[in-house]
């Protein structure tokens, strides 16, 4: 008997280590051929330059001379599961706020910001039957906003507070995802709602607030999505990632250029009316741009209010958190 | 008389000592594949940083954890006392009437397989970011086993006892109900309410992660926190809190309710 139960329990444990073992990391920095790139984005229209292009076929047309024949893509909705999937391995290349990106580098992703996406373009909207005229007014409100450790809630507790207004007893912070939040304000069950574009817009033109703040006069040109890849691609597969980074600078300016366009691309592969993608695109303070050096100070500064939340552990560097050699690159070439 | 006192004593012993050891066993493993084979504390942190996660949620400055607790068992008070509110008059009415349960069988088969999460939209709409809300989601996951095993044990209350209480003048449909069938479902109600309980209790990550309730606090509401934010030492915290709270419940449901309402049936028969 007893022999039975140290031969059950030995095997037990060669199977829990073989499969552990298949949980580990096999980086080991070799250079390894790859065919297959996932990426991860979320419906928003900040991030449209990743739809723009794919709508395009410009990620497979551009990567396929570098060995990709397959890209995928996993929509979130916001960038903390999105994160958590690039720390499982899950995706290479993320569309994401870069707040979500500061607590994910804390938690140990291995990845660095490559381009700029888009700045500002969030907006505090309020109830039609609220009056708003000061940050004061915000005291004793129910505000809606994504959840802990995002770029909303990160810029909106940071402008509170700058505002003399504290948002954990002054205001009753609530975090959810975006669904969630525009139910909530249409129905009166919160105040107000602190989301990216195209959310306001839909709740606008349904009667159900008014922009009382845009987060650009929360903090002028502050970072919000950037384009991150991973460390593995990053170290064994670079002419990939500059070709990336070319490939979200081509359709940034094609955005640019064309927002009629973006925005029926927008509406095609997310279900959102086209009428509303049009107004937010006429009304938000939000800017497609690229170069990454715009948003250092801005990503730099989000660290240190996150380590104050208490979100992660010590401020971070922009070395820790910026590869800019592919941006400089791909612009150079 | 030593004899059986000494296989008492073993048994007693072994009843404890195999427990405690498979769960040492199995903290032993934890700790040597979290640090020597996968190190990385995103993938599966260790057992002593788990520790050291619980007592920072429970003592350090921005710890919640016993305050989520209280929160969480308001929510989950809420949401099973409206299971039983609803689930057993049903289950008795739908097992007693035939035309009632013809009626609303199909609506039951039709509510009972749409996940409780795919009810958070009406949650926010019907009830707000209200304690209301989260007990609600916690009601539509708890209520259909009560529906059903009250049901269940009301069709299969023995036609002889019907009989039999009809003949000592037991003629009325609520006396039948209350002293003869009511009686004899205890066993599937009981049962029905201990699978309620463990339903429910699944239903609370769902039922906070929404905002509702403070939104501030909630043992759901939490690890949902501690996940965006990639904090996974203290997301395992709150998984085996949320593990640790339903053996508890069961227990003192199994010990003090059970064996109370199956005695009293005992007796009565």
């Amino acid at each position: 008997m007893k022999g039975k139960t140290f031969l059950i329990l030995s095997a037990l444990v060669a199977c829990a280590a073989i499969f552990a073992a298949g949980c580990t990391d096999g980086g080991n920095g070799e250079t390894t051929e790859l065919t297959a790139l996932s990426f991860g984005y979320q419906p928003s229209t900040h991030q449209i330059a990743y739809m723009v292009a794919m709508d395009k076929g410009w990620w497979e047309e551009d990567l396929a001379p570098y060995g990709i024949t397959t890209i995928t893509d996993h929509k979130f909705p916001t960038g903390a599961p999105e994160m958590a999937a690039m720390v499982a391995g899950e995706i290479d290349v993320a569309y994401v706020g870069a707040a979500p990106v500061i607590s994910a580098l804390d938690a140990g992703l291995d990845a660095k910001i490559i381009a700029t996406v888009q700045v500002q373009g969030s907006d505090l909207v309020v109830r039609p039957e609220i009056t708003y005229t000061s940050p004061e007014d915000l005291k004793g409100l129910t505000i809606a906003t994504f959840p802990a450790g995002t770029i909303q809630d990160t810029l909106l507790r940071d402008w509170l507070r700058n505002n003399g207004i504290d948002p954990d007893n002054d205001v009753d912070i609530r975090g959810m995802g975006p669904g969630d939040a525009t139910v909530a304000i249409s129905e009166g069950a919160v105040d107000a709602v602190f989301l990216p574009h195209p959310s306001p817009a839909t709740i606008i033109a349904e009667g159900n607030g008014y922009t009382a703040v845009a987060s650009g006069d929360m903090e002028e040109d502050h970072a919000c999505c950037v384009l991150v890849a991973s460390g593995d691609l990053i170290r064994n597969h670079p002419d990939i990632v500059e070709q990336i980074v070319r490939t979200h600078i081509r359709a940034t300016e094609y955005s640019i250029e064309n927002q009629d366009e973006a925005a029926q691309i927008y509406h095609d592969m997310n279900k959102v009316e086209l009428d509303v993608i049009k107004a937010s695109f006429a009304t938000w303070d939000g800017r497609w741009v690229t170069d990454p050096a715009i948003i250092i100070d801005s990503v730099v500064d989000y660290t240190v209010v996150q380590s104050e939340l208490g979100y992660i552990k010590e401020p971070m560097t922009a070395d820790e958190i910026f590869d800019l050699t592919f941006y400089e690159k791909a612009v150079a070439a | 008389m030593t004899a059986d006192m000494d296989n008492k004593t073993k048994n007693q012993l072994r009843r404890i000592l195999i427990p405690v050891a498979s769960v040492l066993a199995v903290i032993l493993l934890w700790q040597a594949i979290a640090v020597y084979i996968i190190d990385n504390p995103f993938a599966l942190p260790s057992f002593t940083q788990v520790l050291d996660a619980f007592y920072r949620n429970l003592f350090g400055p921005r710890g919640t954890l016993a305050k989520d607790i209280v929160i969480s068992l308001y929510h989950f008070a809420i949401g099973l006392s409206a299971a039983l509110f609803v689930g057993i008059p049903a289950g008795i009415a739908m097992g007693w009437f035939r035309t009632v349960d013809q009626a609303l069988n199909p609506l039951v088969e039709i509510l009972r397989p749409i996940p409780p999460l795919a009810w958070i939209p009406f949650a926010i709409i019907w009830f707000g970011l209200t304690h209301g809300s989260a007990g609600f989601i916690i009601f539509i996951g708890a209520v259909f086993p009560i529906l059903v095993n009250t049901y269940t044990g009301f069709r299969n209350v023995p036609k002889v006892f019907i009989e039999a209480g009809k003949v000592l003048g037991c003629t009325s449909s609520l006396g039948q109900i209350k002293n003869i069938a009511f009686p004899s479902a205890i066993p599937e109600i009981t049962a029905g309410i201990r699978i309620s309980m463990g339903v429910g209790w699944m239903c609370l990550v769902g039922a906070e992660i929404f905002g509702a309730g403070t939104g501030r606090f909630g043992l759901g509401k939490n690890l949902w926190t501690y996940y965006n934010l990639h904090q996974m030492d203290s997301v395992v915290v709150y998984m085996l809190v949320l593990g640790f709270i339903g053996i508890v419940l069961d227990i003192i449901f199994r010990h003090y309710v059970t064996k109370q309402t199956v005695r009293w049936q005992g007796q009565e028969m």
